[in-house]
């Protein structure tokens, strides 16, 4: 309207302009242009406005991007990494005290100690993971005084001059000798003594404790004794009977939660020919539970049993007429579980990651029995049974006079003998054994001769359960740093992946195991560090084996762009727009005002 | 410039490179001494469901059928079957499944044991049961209990494309998803070595992303080929198994758990023009030579044996041996009046806990309804507030427009 309007005005001035004076304009008031003046100051409140909103959108941006925040539980990744890089780099050091004793020798024990250390260095091999940190003290008793080697070990022997004369070892119960020595040496927890003496037999044994002992003849010399000391002292004390120092692990059969199960069955193969039943409860407390609370710290086990019915073998065996028996060979072993048969793994007590090993006890069919395993040297086996690491062992029993099948009744349920039964759990135990790595002969053979390894009611000596405390901590503190190192790789490849509190803190509680078990095991206290590593490694393993740490379940950010973006491009659009577009019409509107106060200023 | 250099980015600059030289110097100086070979695994997988795919699930019946007869124990096969063919409404021989059109062999005929079914055969599932991320429920027979001395066979039927393969109509498993889940199983040692069988279309591309060393993979058909089924059985309505398992089967019928044929000779059985496409395997991941690997290490079942030796006679067991018998009838006895002591006392306690639970039970109706009175009062009041504010707010409109 102002553009028309003004139109006429221009005409009208310059209709009557040029030759009469201008109709009725005061000549104070100076031109004034509507397209680029205005006469009064632009309001803000448009800007007010539209800045309002921008600026509420502004604010609360911030609220959203914390509520679309992944809620990750910060893992302690450096402390992960450390643990990593302790192991490593300063290898787990158990700290041993060895002490040797020589009765009836007359030699210097300084002398004697540089030999032994010298023998000793020559056998141990070089372990990257675990090592062993050992110290020496050798005392010779000469009957009326003892003489006392320098010792590096800050702690001093408590072995009383004269406790063990040559008159000790005279008979041979090596029984009452092992206790005879045991209340002389003590036997705690990381000290191993070994006495040398002087006598008529020679024999050489190791006891249940820690202590072994050797008797040697008149005319044999000291450098032997010396020889013989060194390889009891790494080859049995250290490495527990075994060539390496290390355990392989498939004769490691804890499970990632640190439990057991051991679950024996006993297989009749055919019951129309008999069934045989066996008093389970009876053998479980009087021979498997010291065992079993022997080995606590390592292991939490427990015990299952069954009986089962219609389980024939897989293999074949074949009738000799020289042995009268039927006879399967050690190559028919690895197919003599069947498995399609056989329903073992039935257990419902065990959890997802617990070790199940299986003792099966298989009593064969009239077409077969006796049935007898041969060796590949033709002998026949005495135990009759095998294992198969990591999954447990079989032994075959013959019922009693199975050629003669007329006295049994078929339909009757026959008790195994309570005698039979002792034998044969003594083979499990011997089975077991061999399924930790141990050898189930209590004869060991080095190379410098054969020691006797006394049993013990527990089934493990006090020094094999010292080694396998210490493999068992060093193979469980390594497989924790493994698997949280794996975890925390795991954890910073995925950012938008959601990591739940739980796991942090069993990252927290399984470190906090961790630095436990180092410390004990650096102060010589294997159990506890055993139990600890365990603890440590299983905590590891729940964090690793979290349900909830599944690639596929996690929020990618396309996805998030594709939930909000539908609605927040449009409508930011349209705000930040209107903000621009007030911003540029308030700012044209103070300039034509600041023109109309220019010239009206000019004008004045 | 600064703004980008914040702390926290710094702290990631400075952990990347550390990150990496800490895992080459792990790659690099973990003792892996070569574990023995304990243990097989089988993982069959069939992807579909749905009468017309009725040759997947004979093909992953009848590889679960060999590879029993093999000796592979049913608690070391994860058998995941859609299994709505048995009991289908069309099938003209009900809770049978057959291979082949001359219906000589029931695959579905005893002793099948299925793990995953009907709906349960999803990707979550299966990568669960490869990477063993199970919930705490699960029982065992549901896990892969492998150690690092395992062979597991991971069979895969069922369609599938240029780098995935469908489960059952609704999802895709990806490869890179496949290489991420084996690639985690061999950061925990979950397997020594790994034969992936693959019976799809276009089958070779699912296992182009691998990188874990000890796998070693074959695919029926290359990329841009489809794999065909052998043979249609008119009397069924459907096609019954496809080539590539059809030719497997065959091979395997020719062994027992005797035998030590080797991995090469399966591998060169296949005959391009008989499968209608180019079985491809990729070795580059698997460092023994295929000649020397018998198809029983993966097929078949091998324990390794030990004998032993001697019995562990303790030897003062042996003289106390007859003490023992009487104090363990003592101890025996005294076992048996605990157990029914403890027997007793849980039947008390069953009895207490029954009361409680019923006036559990009579309470628990009155107060979910009280609680939920007085929620419903909550709610009453709030949607009583907002219809008043609302009104003020309808007159101004109103008022305004008017």
């Amino acid at each position: 309207m102002a553009e028309i309007s003004e139109a006429p005005d221009s005409d009208s001035s310059k209709l009557f302009g040029s030759d009469s004076k201008a109709p009725q304009r005061p000549d104070s008031e100076p031109e004034f242009d509507p397209k680029l003046m205005r006469k009064t100051k632009p309001g803000l409140k448009r800007l007010f406005l539209t800045f309002s909103v921008l600026f509420s959108f502004l604010l609360g941006f911030p609220f959203l991007w914390k509520s679309v925040e992944i809620y990750r539980s910060p893992l302690p990744f450096r402390e992960i990494d450390s643990l990593s890089t302790q192991l490593r780099s300063d290898t787990l050091l158990f700290p041993l005290h060895f002490h040797a004793l020589f009765v009836g020798f007359d030699s210097d024990p300084d002398r004697l100690r540089w030999s032994i250390l010298s023998e000793i260095t020559k056998l141990t091999s070089q372990n990257p993971k675990c090592s062993d940190n050992y110290t020496l003290s050798v005392t010779v008793d000469l009957g009326s005084r003892c003489l006392r080697g320098r010792t590096s070990s800050p702690h001093s022997s408590s072995y009383q001059c004269g406790s063990v004369t040559g008159g000790d070892f005279v008979q041979n119960d090596d029984v009452a000798v092992d206790e005879r020595l045991a209340s002389v040496f003590g036997g705690k927890n990381n000290e191993y003594s070994m006495a040398v003496v002087k006598g008529v037999s020679e024999r050489a044994v190791v006891g249940k404790y820690r202590h072994a002992w050797m008797v040697v003849g008149d005319g044999s010399d000291v450098e032997m004794a010396v020889v013989k000391v060194a390889e009891v002292l790494i080859k049995v004390f250290i490495n527990g009977g075994r060539e390496e120092g290390l355990i392989r692990n498939e004769f490691m059969p804890v499970g990632a939660d640190g439990k057991i199960v051991l679950s024996f069955n006993l297989l009749n193969a055919d019951p129309h020919d008999w069934v045989y039943d066996w008093d389970f409860e009876k053998i479980d407390d009087t021979l498997l539970t010291p065992m079993i609370e022997a080995l606590g710290p390592v292991a939490n086990i427990s015990v299952e049993s069954q009986v089962l019915y219609h389980t024939p073998k897989a293999s074949f065996s074949y009738w000799n007429q020289k042995l009268e028996s039927y006879v399967f060979s050690t190559k028919d072993l690895p197919f003599f579980v069947n498995s399609n048969e056989w329903h073992l793994d039935t257990s419902i007590a065990a959890g997802g990651r617990s070790k199940i090993l299986q003792f099966a006890v298989y009593v064969p069919s009239a077409k077969e029995c006796p049935l007898l395993l041969q060796l590949p040297n033709g002998e026949i086996s005495k135990t009759n049974g095998f294992i198969s690491p990591m999954w447990g062992g079989v032994i075959v029993w013959n019922p009693q006079g199975c050629l003669r099948d007329s006295e049994f009744k078929p339909s009757a349920k026959n008790i195994i003998p309570i005698q039979d039964l002792e034998n044969m759990f003594e083979v499990f135990i011997g089975q077991f054994r061999q399924l930790f790595g141990f050898k189930s002969l209590n004869v060991y053979t080095g190379a410098s001769g054969d020691w006797n390894l006394l049993p013990s009611e527990r089934g493990f000596t006090e020094w094999e359960l010292d080694v396998l405390s210490r493999q068992h901590t060093c193979f469980n503190l390594h497989s924790c740093a493994t698997t949280l190192g794996s975890l925390s790789r795991l954890v910073q490849s995925l950012p938008r992946m959601i990591i739940k509190d739980e796991i942090g803190k069993q990252v927290k509680l399984s470190l906090e195991a961790a630095k436990l078990a180092l410390s004990n095991a650096s102060s010589g206290v294997y159990e506890s560090s055993a139990a600890s590593s365990s603890q440590a490694r299983s905590l590891a393993e729940d964090a690793f084996f979290h349900p909830s740490i599944m690639s596929v379940s996690y929020y990618s950010f396309e996805h998030c762009f594709a939930v909000y973006s539908p609605f927040f491009l449009p409508v930011s659009m349209h705000v930040v727009l209107a903000a621009l577009r007030e911003l540029r019409r308030y700012k044209q509107e103070k300039a034509k005002y600041l023109a109309w106060k220019a010239k009206a200023n000019t004008a004045t | 410039m600064e703004t980008f250099i914040n702390p926290k980015s710094l702290f990631h600059l400075l952990l990347l490179p550390c990150l990496l030289l800490y895992s080459s110097i792990a790659y690099n100086s973990s003792p892996v001494e070569a574990a023995m070979h304990t243990n097989n695994w089988a993982v069959l997988v069939c992807t579909s469901r749905f009468w017309f795919n009725y040759r997947h699930m004979a093909n992953t019946l009848s590889l679960y059928r060999t590879v029993k007869r093999l000796g592979i124990p049913d608690e070391r096969i994860i058998l995941m079957l859609a299994d709505d063919m048995a009991c289908n409404t069309r099938n003209k021989y009900p809770a049978q499944v057959f291979n082949n059109e001359n219906h000589r062999l029931n695959l579905y005929g005893d002793n099948v044991e299925v793990d995953y079914r009907g709906y349960e055969v999803t990707v979550e599932n299966f990568l669960r049961v490869l990477t063993g991320r199970h919930e705490t429920a699960v029982p065992r027979s549901k896990r892969l209990l492998s150690d690092e001395g395992s062979h597991i066979l991971l069979y895969m039927t069922g369609h599938g494309g240029d780098e995935f393969l469908k489960f059952q109509d609704s999802e895709e498993l990806q490869s890179h998803d496949l290489a991420d889940a084996v690639k985690q199983m061999k950061e925990k040692h979950r397997f020594k070595e790994l034969l992936i069988m693959v019976d799809t279309c276009q089958a070779a591309t699912l296992f182009n992303q691998l990188q874990s060393p000890g796998v070693l993979a074959i695919g029926s058909s290359m990329k841009g080929e489809n794999s065909y089924s052998h043979h249609l059985d008119s009397d069924v309505g459907v096609s019954v198994v496809d080539r590539f398992t059809y030719y497997t089967l065959a091979f395997f019928e020719r062994l027992n758990i005797y035998d030590n044929a080797s991995l090469s000779s399966l591998f060169s059985s296949y005959n391009p023009s008989l499968l209608m496409s180019t079985a491809y395997y990729r070795k580059d991941l698997y460092k023994r030579r295929l000649e020397e690997v018998p198809v029983t290490n993966f097929f078949g079942s091998v324990m390794e044996t030990i004998h032993t030796d001697a019995a562990y006679k303790a030897l003062s067991r042996r003289n106390s041996g007859r003490f023992e018998d009487e104090m363990s009838l003592d101890q025996s006895v005294h076992h048996i009046e605990r157990r029914m002591l403890i027997k007793v006392n849980d039947g008390y306690e069953i009895h207490d806990i029954n009361p409680e639970g019923e006036e559990g039970a009579s309470k628990c109706p009155w107060s979910t309804f009280r609680n939920k009175f007085q929620k419903a009062e909550n709610v009453d009041s709030l949607v009583n507030y907002g219809l008043v504010a609302m009104i003020p707010l309808l007159v101004i409109s109103t008022w305004l427009v008017q």
